[in-house]
């Protein structure tokens, strides 16, 4: 496992060969054959899960949680748990009020299932050590947490009613530095910014309402010198500009994203990026051959600030 | 039964993926009014089903919201006002298209989504086997 090779990967530089992540989250669980809500909820079980996945794929770095309600649920949101995926935020506090009038407040490291991270980080931190592995921390970036705050109703507002919106989304992007301040601190490598409804949107709503939210987190993420990160999911083709300038060392892309497109697109803006073995279509549907997928990968991204991962 | 409106949502999971949470959040929260004239299924590629209706339904991306096998809103969380437009330009007839249209200054209510959600099936079939 090569852990500096992934941090220079995630920056844009030069690698031997490219680096691996697989973004497990509660695969981890299926592995370990634990239920998913019981995994994300138990410190020992979600790191002996994180471990066994990290040398089941000999990977250079695996995310501690991809798990995006964990910010929405600390400051109140309720959840449903499911068995076999992560929580889905139920309720929504700000669906017909602002954060303020809500009576919302940012997380502490006491609130939701955040002792729960730090007790699993400091558990899992010197065993990935020991694999030279990196720990990765990824936040719920500004719209996510937004539209899990105010509801769909964020996709109206931030055209109709753009002031409660700007509240909203500027309050998210506060619960992700705060975020930040905590990955930093459970020692995480690399920490991500991981907005995956930002594809969703026009580029100057991506401009208006994600870029501003995302600096206070990035600037905590640079400042403690870690290595930053912005992953978006979908079809994200036209907001790809704004993801590549918001200020982050690289991003994360999924399966819908042309390989080379992309590629191109990190090699004009310097930066690292990663993806994109097609999750559903080859490795959980079978429709296409994972380790042909793999192959197309590896041979658009090459070994220039690239990261091998599933999209 | 009376005439009613088609949308089928194409998700990746509307449970792992906000986007095709959110996509299947804009129909559940549409007023009663709204959803006594349309019916709606999340369509998850995670198995068969969800990919025969991808492949039927000429799906290019995901998620995508349909509306009479239309791709209307493809990788675009729509608008409220968006939604009530388009569903009214496909509407069975024109007293429908009308009536949707009286209802386009409502705006989405939130008091039964989870129970609007679970009808469609939100959730239910994003496994391999399910």
């Amino acid at each position: 496992m090569a852990k500096q090779m992934l941090l220079d990967a995630y920056r844009g530089k030069r690698t031997e060969y490219a680096p691996w992540v697989p973004y497990a989250g509660v695969h981890c669980a299926h592995i370990i054959n634990e239920p998913a809500d019981k995994f994300l909820q138990d410190p020992e079980i979600m790191a002996k899960g994180i471990v066994a996945t990290a040398k089941r794929y000999k990977a250079d770095g695996i995310p501690l949680l991809f798990d995006l309600s964990v910010e929405a649920n600390s400051v109140g949101c309720d959840l449903k748990w499911w068995p076999d995926n992560v929580p889905s935020v139920t309720t929504h506090p700000c669906s017909n009020k602002t954060p303020k009038e809500a009576g919302l407040k940012l997380p502490t490291k006491d609130s939701g299932r955040w002792p729960v991270l730090f007790k699993a980080a400091k558990i899992v931190k010197p065993q990935l050590e020991d694999l030279d592995c990196a720990m990765i921390g990824g936040f719920c970036g500004p719209l996510t947490l937004g539209a899990h705050l105010a509801g769909v109703r964020l996709f109206t507002d931030v055209y109709k009613h753009k002031e409660f919106a700007a509240e909203v989304c500027k309050f998210a992007g506060e619960i992700g530095a705060r975020a930040a301040e905590f990955y930093a601190e459970m020692g995480c490598d690399i920490i991500a910014s991981i907005d995956p409804v930002a594809s969703q949107i026009r580029p100057a709503t991506f401009r208006e309402y994600v870029t501003p939210n995302s600096q206070a987190a990035i600037k905590i993420i640079h400042d403690a010198g870690i290595t930053s990160s912005f992953f978006i999911c979908g079809d994200a083709t036209k907001v790809m500009d704004e993801v590549c300038q918001i200020g982050t060392h690289g991003f994360a892309i999924d399966e819908q994203m042309n390989m080379n497109f992309i590629r191109d697109l990190a090699r004009k803006y310097g930066v690292g990026f990663g993806g994109n073995l097609k999750l559903t279509l080859a490795l959980s549907l079978g429709l296409l051959s994972p380790r042909e997928d793999a192959i197309v990968s590896l041979a658009a991204g090459g070994q220039h600030g690239y990261t091998f991962a599933p999209g | 039964m009376a005439e009613m409106i088609t949308i089928d949502v194409l998700t990746l999971d509307s449970v792992q993926c906000a986007a095709c949470g959110y996509m299947m959040e804009s129909i559940a929260a549409l007023p009663k009014d709204v959803q006594e004239m349309i019916v709606y299924k999340e369509w998850s590629v995670k198995n068969k089903d969800g990919v025969g209706k991808f492949m039927e339904l000429k799906g290019k991306v995901l998620p995508t919201i349909c509306i009479e096998r239309d791709l209307v809103f493809e990788s675009i969380i729509p608008q409220y006002e968006e939604l009530i437009d388009e569903m009214a330009k496909r509407a069975p007839s024109e007293a429908i298209g009308k009536r949707i249209m009286s209802l386009r200054e409502v705006g989405f209510q939130f008091d039964k989504i989870q129970e609007n959600l679970a009808k469609a099936g939100s959730g239910m079939h994003t496994r391999v086997d399910s």
